[in-house]
């Protein structure tokens, strides 16, 4: 058996900022910006939201019995992207020849139970949210639901604002009830 | 004789009426007569290593519990208690030397034997009276297992995996035997497809007509960097025995040299010479043709390619995946990562990233295939699909022979064509027929579990 708990990005969190904190402000305020981008399809903006060295993870969830160490694959994901894959991916969805999304889904990321919490390093703020996402397609097919937690790492930027250094999402599903995932979370 | 004669006469002439993608009373057809028959994958020995752990794994309407017991041994049980027949294990992988029923205690050792009844002497009379060993958990009826994957079979009368499989042995070999250590598995992926599962089995079998249409922004991107690889028409399909598929195009070389320049480390490409079957390697090293995508009959397909995972890195990746039926119009895909055993981390890593990138649900090739399938099975269910016939008939003139001869010079087992042609699906089909014309099983004969010479007891006193 070989499910671990993700290695992830090494920092160390201290304790949550009140919702009143200009840091949280300012998290909040990323979020909300970056799912409206992905809702628009405005992905080469979105890239520009990502730092250089971002990792984007999306573990398999699994069903282990109550006090297991763990539930998700260490070793198994279902996005693993760095700068390159992710921008890729975008490209070919920029060609004429992505069926999966011509004609494109109907999205809506939303996005909510926004924590956030100071790290070690001044200028790295580590963000929890919820995520649910409707994915329409066609007509009246049923639309994808996919719910899950995601656990960030923005990093401030010298000029100003935030780009998102880290992201891995846990999907609250084991077995995806989506046809395929070419759309991010 | 069975309720499917029109169906089955049509599509042995090569026509295929389009309902067939989406048939309620056709699935329950396969039910009985394909999967019930055939030899089903579940696992690979690598998702169980050490002693106690366990995966649980479906196929159709089954669960099933594939452990490693306390002695070692790799085991197949049926996920139902001998009492009333609640699952016993509803956790999909952990570690546990036994499964104790949720529902009123019975405990069962990890290798089935059932050890445990609450209140055994004042509810059954202790061991006189109910035998423990009689209510063992259900063994699968017959279990293979070849270069690590344990397969299965729901008719205990069915003839060996190996004679099923036949001459593909070797295209096995080519996916899951790259050194004496073999492989290791990775995953898997699991999602819900609303799409019928004979299309994605048949398409892996062959269809090599769709690759440069629907995955055409594969290498608009260069995600292959197709310059190396030549151009898939110059491509082949073989059928061998239970299983057929496709192989793709290399550049001018020698085996150590096209596996090169795909990826592979001079130490991986000489354990491979020293372990594969002279037919792949000389498919590959003389023919300059190596295997991409394949299904062994009916619903296990293998994919082997390659792709860029950084501007100056390309690495080869293997993956396996089931078709597994949920219903006529809803297919559960199990996708799983296979790697060289010996391979070094990074080379494991990298042939991940490769892998991911291109197929499982987010991958650049199958995100298109799921569009395409699924749209298929929406409109096969309706009243104009069951007035609709699909060809099957690409390579064939109307007096049903060959547009091209079968290839002389393949150096790999089975009857090849090159160009294009649907000889696979074909020869996928003739086997679904095989099976749909003889039949269900019996499965009475299947059902009950080994009974000791008691059954001449009192029942009561
Ligand atoms: S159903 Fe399992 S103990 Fe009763
Ligand atoms: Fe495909």
């Amino acid at each position: 058996m070989s499910t671990s708990a993700d290695a992830g990005v090494q920092y160390d969190v201290g304790a949550a900022l009140s919702s009143g904190d200009p840091a949280h402000h300012a998290a909040y305020d990323f979020l909300m910006a970056e799912a409206q981008v992905l809702d628009d399809h405005d992905l080469e903006q979105w890239l520009d939201l990502l730092c250089e060295d971002v990792t984007y993870r999306v573990p398999v969830r699994v069903t282990t019995a109550r006090g297991s160490a763990c539930d998700v694959l260490g070793d198994a994901s279902h996005l693993d992207e760095d700068r390159y894959s992710l921008g890729k991916r975008i490209e070919r969805l920029r060609t004429e020849h992505a069926w999966a999304e011509d004609p494109p889904s109907r999205t809506r990321h939303f996005v909510t139970n926004v924590r956030c919490f100071a790290t070690d390093s001044p200028d790295l703020l580590a963000v929890t949210s919820y995520l649910l996402l409707f994915r329409s397609r066609g007509d009246a097919r049923p639309p994808d639901l996919i719910s899950g937690v995601r656990s960030d790492v923005l990093r401030a930027q010298p000029a100003g604002g935030y780009r998102l250094l880290r992201r891995v999402v846990i999907m609250d599903e084991s077995v995806l009830r989506s046809q395929n995932l070419a759309v991010f979370l | 004789m069975t309720d499917h004669d029109d169906i089955i006469t049509s599509v042995r002439s090569g026509i295929l009426p389009a309902h067939i993608y989406n048939d309620a009373d056709l699935f329950a057809a396969e039910r009985e007569s394909v999967f019930a028959k055939n030899w089903l994958f579940l696992a690979h020995e690598s998702e169980v290593p050490d002693r106690g752990d366990y995966v649980v794994r479906q196929q159709l309407g089954d669960s099933f519990i594939v452990s490693r017991d306390e002695s070692g041994e790799i085991r197949v049980m049926f996920n139902m208690c001998l009492h009333r027949g609640m699952q016993v294990c509803r956790a999909e992988i952990g570690n546990t030397s036994h499964f104790r029923c949720p529902y009123h205690g019975w405990t069962y050792k990890n290798d089935g034997a059932l050890v445990g009844v609450p209140f055994f002497k004042e509810a059954y009379g202790g061991e006189d009276e109910l035998r423990r060993s009689d209510h063992s958990l259900l063994p699968a009826p017959a279990m293979e297992i070849v270069n690590g994957l344990v397969f299965v079979c729901l008719d205990p009368d069915a003839p060996p995996f190996s004679s099923r499989l036949g001459e593909f042995r070797d295209y096995l070999d080519f996916y899951t035997r790259p050194g004496p250590d073999g492989v290791e598995v990775r995953g898997p992926q699991r999602w819900r497809l609303p799409a019928n599962w004979k299309i994605g089995a048949e398409n892996f079998a062959g269809d090599t007509y769709h690759t440069p249409h629907t995955h055409l922004s594969v290498s608009e991107i260069g995600l292959m960097s197709d310059a190396k690889g030549g151009k898939r028409k110059g491509g082949t399909m073989y059928f061998a025995g239970g299983g057929g598929g496709a192989t793709f195009p290399l550049a001018p070389g020698d085996l150590p040299s096209r596996l090169g320049v795909i990826g592979y480390t001079d130490e991986m490409i000489k354990r491979r010479a020293e372990t594969w079957p002279v037919t792949i390697s000389a498919l590959i090293g003389k023919d300059g043709q190596i295997p991409s995508a394949a299904t062994i009959f009916p619903n296990l397909s293998f994919l082997h390619l390659w792709a860029r995972v950084s501007e100056s890195q390309i690495v080869p990746f293997t993956t396996m995946r089931l078709w597994q039926p949920v219903s006529e119009q809803e297919t559960e895909v199990v996708s799983w990562f296979v790697v060289d055993k010996a391979a070094d981390e990074e080379f494991k890593r990298a042939s991940y990233k490769a892998y991911q990138m291109c197929f499982g649900p987010s991958g650049m090739f199958e995100q298109d295939d799921m569009e395409n399938w699924s749209s298929i099975t929406r409109v096969a269910g309706g009243t104009m699909a069951r007035r609709l016939q699909l060809n099957n008939r690409m390579g064939l003139r109307t007096d049903d022979s060959t547009i091209a001869e079968p290839l002389t010079n393949f150096s790999g087992p089975g009857a090849a064509y090159g160009g294009f042609g649907e000889f696979n699906q074909r020869r996928w089909f003739d086997l679904w027929c095989r099976d749909l014309e003889s039949g269900p099983i019996d499965t009475k004969k299947t059902t009950s579990y080994p009974t000791s010479e008691g059954d001449d007891r009192e029942h009561e006193r």
